[in-house]
C-alpha cells in the first residue's frame, strides 16, 4: 500500500510539474493577445527561449541556491543539479526539481510582462539569467529552503510570495525603468488604451492557466494522501470563479460597460489570490478572498495607469497588489485545523489566532518584496548603463518588435498591408 | 468680402464676440454660412436657374451650434432638368468646398449639397424621402430623421416645409412607421453609472471628460424629434420643438422640465467654447464643475434618460 501511495504521489506532482508548465502556453496567449500585431511574434516566441534559459540556470546554480546547504540567506550546494535516485518513501528528486523548476518560469514569465513592447531582446536574455540565479532562488530559499523566514511559519500554499510578488516586483522595476511605451500617455497627462490585438487570444491565454493552476495548487500538497488535492483544487476554482464574476461587475459599475481584459485579469487575480491561502481557508473564505481579489485587480490597474506606469499586461496589479492581499488574507482566515493543529502557523485573526499570522505574513511580504525590487531595479539599471539603454530605439519601437529584433513578423501578411497603407497606392495594390 | 479666406478671417476675428449666448452664436454661424453661399453662388458666374432652398441640418438646422461644426446642408429646387441638375451640384460642390476653407470640416457621413442623394429637385427629394420610409432600413430612416432638422438659410422655405408634410402624412397613414424612427435612435450612451458617477471617457486625450453630446444632448434632441415627427411640427430647434410640444396638453407631465434642462445644457456646451477642434466641444471635464454644477448635469443627464425611455415605452 505504502509503495502505491509513494507512486501516487510522484505520479500528482509530476502531473503538477506538467501542468505549471503549460501554464507558460497561457502567458503566450495572454500577453500575445494583450499586446499589438506588431509585437505579437515577439511577445509569444521570447517565452519559449527565456524558458530555455530559466531552465538551465536553475539547473546550474538556482535550485542549488534554494535547496542546497547554506545559511540563512542562500543556498551553497547541489549545483549542476543530477540526483537520479529512487524515491525513498517520498517523492524522487527529479520529481521534484522538475516541479521547483516550472515555478521558477512562472516567476521569470511573470517578470517580464514588465518588458512588453519595449525591451531590447538583449536585455530578455541577460535578465533571464540574472532574475532565475539570484532573484527567484534567494526568496525561494528564504521561505521554502530553510532560510530566515523558513521558521516563522509563513503560510504560503503554494508560491504567492516567492512566485507571483517576486516576478511582479521585478516586472515593476522594470515598468520604471523602461518608462511607457510611445503613445500611452498624452501631453496633457492623459492615457490612452493601447488595446491588445486579440481578445480570444487572451481569453484562452486566462482559460489555460486556470487550468493549469489546478497543477500550481493542488499538486502543491506534494501527494494525493486523504485526497487533500481536491480541497485545494475546489478553492482554487471558486476563488478563480469570485474574482472573474466581481471584477466583471465592478467594471460595470465603474465605467458603465463590462469590459473582456477587466474580466479576464479578475479571473487571474482570484487565482493569484488564492494561491497563498488554498490550503488554509474554508471554501466560503476562498470566495471572499477571490472576490476582494477581483474587486482590487480593477482599482489597482486604474491606479497604477494613473501613475504612468504602463503595465500593458496587468502583471503589476494581478501578481503584485492581488498577490499581497492573497498572501495576507491567510492572517484573516485560515482555519485552525489547517494551521495551529498541524504546526503550520497560526490560524487566522477571525479564528481568535489574534494578529500574529497576520503580522508574519506582513513580514514575508515586505521582505520579500523589497529583495526583489531592490535587487531588481539595481540589476536593471546597471544593464541600461552598460546595455547603452534596455529599451530599443523610437523607430524599431514603432515598427514593432518583431521585425526590429527577430526579423519577421508574426502576422506578415497583415503588417505588409499596414505598411503599404503608408507607403505608395502602387504598393497597396500589389497587396489587395 | 468676396474670397473664403476673406470670410474666414472676418469669422475668426469676431466670432468671439458672439460667445454670450447660443442664439447670439448660432446667428452668427447662419451669417457666415450665408456669406459662402453668396461668394459659392457669385463663382458659377450664372444666377440659379429656378427657386431652390438651401439648407443646413444636423446641429446647424436645430440651431445648436457650439464653436465648431462640420457642415450638413442639402439642396432641393423645382424643377429636374440636366442644366438644373448639372447646375446645382456645382453649386453644392463650391459650397461645401467654401465651407471646409471657412472652418467647417467636411462631413465624414457626406451630407453635403455636393452629394446628389442631398442635392435634388423638389419631386425627385418627395419621392426619395417616401422611398426611405418604404425602405424602413436603419440607414434611410436615419437620413430622413436628418431630414427632419432641415432649416432653411438661403431660398424659399415652402419647399422645405411641403417636403416635411409629406413625412407628416406619410408617418399618419403608416402608424408603424414611428416604431421605426425609434428603433432608430434606441440606443444612447449612458452618463451616469450605476451607483450614481458620472460615466467618463477612459482613455484618451479626453480621459475623464464626459460626452455631453452622446450623453446629454442625443437623449433630449431625439426623443423630442421623435415627438415633433409625430405631431407635425416643422420647427427645428430643440426648445422651439418643446415649446410647441407643451402646447399640447398630453406632454405637459413629460416634458414640463425639458426646457429648463435643455436650456442649461446648452450653456454648458457654451462654456466649450475654447474648444481647437469639432471634438472638443462636445467633451466637458467634470473635475472642473463645481459640486452644485455636477448636482445639475447629473439631474440633467437622469432626466434626459427618462425622456429617452418614456418616449421609448410609448413606441
Amino acid at each position: 500500500m505504502e509503495a502505491v501511495q509513494v507512486l501516487m504521489d510522484n505520479l500528482w506532482v509530476a502531473i503538477g510539474a506538467i501542468l505549471v508548465f503549460f501554464m507558460l502556453g497561457g502567458f503566450i496567449l495572454l500577453e500575445a493577445g494583450s499586446t499589438r500585431m506588431k509585437n505579437a511574434g515577439h511577445v509569444a516566441g521570447k517565452t519559449i527561449f527565456t524558458a530555455g534559459i530559466g531552465t538551465l540556470v536553475f539547473w546550474a546554480v538556482g535550485y542549488g541556491f534554494i535547496y542546497g546547504e547554506g545559511n540563512a540567506f542562500i543556498g551553497l550546494s547541489n549545483f549542476f543539479y543530477g540526483d537520479a535516485s529512487a524515491a525513498d518513501g517520498g517523492l524522487t528528486p527529479a520529481v521534484d526539481f522538475s516541479f521547483q523548476v516550472m515555478f521558477a518560469l512562472v516567476s521569470l514569465t511573470i517578470a517580464f510582462g514588465g518588458f512588453a513592447e519595449r525591451a531590447k531582446l538583449g536585455a530578455y536574455v541577460i535578465f533571464a539569467v540574472l532574475f532565475s540565479a539570484f532573484i527567484y532562488p534567494v526568496v525561494a530559499h528564504w521561505i521554502w529552503g530553510g532560510g530566515w523566514l523558513a521558521e516563522h511559519g509563513k503560510q504560503d500554499f503554494a508560491g504567492s510570495t516567492v512566485v507571483h510578488l517576486t516576478g511582479a516586483m521585478a516586472a515593476l522595476a522594470a515598468t520604471m525603468i523602461l518608462k511607457p511605451r510611445i503613445g500611452k500617455y498624452n501631453k496633457n497627462g492623459t492615457s490612452n488604451n493601447l488595446a491588445g490585438h486579440n481578445q480570444v487570444y487572451t481569453t484562452l491565454g486566462v482559460l489555460i492557466l486556470w487550468v493549469g493552476w489546478f497543477g500550481f495548487n493542488g499538486a502543491s500538497t506534494f501527494g494525493v494522501s486523504d485526497g487533500f488535492l481536491g480541497y485545494v483544487i475546489l478553492n482554487t476554482q471558486l476563488a478563480a470563479a469570485a474574482g472573474a464574476v466581481a471584477a466583471m461587475f465592478t467594471a460595470w459599475a465603474v465605467t458603465g460597460k463590462a469590459d473582456i481584459p477587466t474580466t479576464l485579469n479578475g479571473a487571474l487575480a482570484g487565482l493569484v489570490a488564492i494561491t497563498a491561502s488554498c490550503g488554509f481557508v474554508a471554501p466560503w473564505a476562498a470566495v471572499i478572498i477571490g472576490l476582494v481579489g477581483g474587486l482590487m485587480v480593477v482599482f489597482s490597474m486604474k491606479l497604477f495607469d494613473g501613475l504612468k506606469l504602463d503595465d500593458p499586461i496587468a502583471a503589476l496589479s494581478v501578481h503584485g497588489t492581488v498577490g499581497v492581499w492573497g498572501t495576507l488574507s491567510n492572517g484573516l482566515f485560515a482555519l485552525p485545523a489547517l494551521s495551529t493543529d498541524i504546526d503550520w502557523g497560526q490560524a487566522g485573526l477571525f479564528y481568535g489566532g489574534g494578529w500574529e499570522q497576520l503580522g508574519v505574513q506582513t513580514l514575508g511580504v515586505v521582505a520579500s518584496g523589497i529583495y526583489a525590487f531592490v535587487v531588481s531595479f539595481i540589476i536593471l539599471k546597471v544593464m541600461d548603463k552598460v546595455m547603452g539603454g534596455l529599451r530599443v530605439t523610437e523607430e524599431e519601437e514603432i515598427m514593432g518588435l518583431d521585425i526590429s529584433e527577430h526579423g519577421s513578423y508574426g502576422y506578415p501578411e497583415q503588417m505588409a498591408l499596414e505598411q503599404a497603407k503608408l507607403t505608395t497606392a502602387a504598393t497597396k495594390e500589389k497587396f489587395s | 468680402m468676396e474670397t473664403y479666406e476673406a470670410i474666414k478671417q472676418w469669422k475668426d476675428a469676431n466670432i468671439t464676440a458672439f460667445f454670450k449666448s447660443n442664439r447670439s452664436l448660432n446667428e452668427f454661424h447662419d451669417q457666415i454660412m450665408r456669406k459662402v453661399f453668396q461668394v459659392a453662388s457669385d463663382k458659377l458666374n450664372q444666377p440659379p436657374p429656378c427657386d431652390y432652398a438651401w439648407f443646413i441640418t444636423g446641429s446647424g438646422g436645430r440651431f445648436e451650434q457650439g464653436r465648431i461644426s462640420d457642415q450638413d446642408h442639402g439642396i432641393v429646387y423645382e424643377q429636374s432638368t440636366d442644366a438644373n441638375n448639372e447646375y446645382f451640384i456645382k453649386l453644392g460642390e463650391e459650397i461645401s468646398y467654401g465651407l471646409d476653407v471657412v472652418g467647417y470640416p467636411y462631413c465624414t457621413g457626406n451630407i453635403m449639397s455636393s452629394n446628389p442623394i442631398w442635392c435634388k429637385s423638389f419631386e425627385h427629394w418627395k419621392l426619395q424621402l417616401v422611398n426611405w420610409m418604404e425602405k424602413e432600413t436603419w440607414e434611410t430612416i436615419r437620413y430622413v430623421q436628418i431630414f427632419y432638422d432641415a432649416r432653411v438659410l438661403v431660398g424659399k422655405s415652402s419647399l422645405i416645409e411641403q417636403l416635411k408634410s409629406t413625412i407628416y402624412q406619410y408617418q399618419l397613414e403608416h402608424p408603424t412607421l414611428i416604431r421605426a424612427f425609434m428603433t432608430n435612435i434606441k440606443h444612447i450612451k449612458n452618463g451616469i453609472g450605476p451607483m450614481g458617477q458620472f460615466l467618463v471617457e477612459p482613455y484618451g486625450g479626453y480621459q475623464g471628460c464626459i460626452n455631453l453630446k452622446y450623453t446629454a444632448f442625443l437623449p433630449y434632441v431625439n426623443s423630442i424629434r421623435l415627438l415633433s415627427i409625430k405631431e407635425g411640427i416643422f420647427e427645428t430647434s430643440t426648445i422651439d420643438r418643446i415649446y410647441r410640444l407643451m402646447e399640447m396638453e398630453k406632454y405637459h407631465e413629460l416634458l414640463q422640465n425639458c426646457t429648463e434642462y435643455f436650456e442649461v445644457l446648452t450653456k454648458y456646451r457654451l462654456s466649450l467654447t475654447e474648444a481647437e477642434d469639432y471634438d472638443d466641444t462636445h467633451y466637458l471635464h467634470v473635475k472642473q464643475l463645481t459640486k452644485d454644477e455636477r448636482k445639475e448635469l447629473k439631474r440633467i443627464l437622469l432626466e434626459g434618460k427618462r425622456l429617452h425611455d418614456e418616449v421609448k415605452k410609448r413606441f
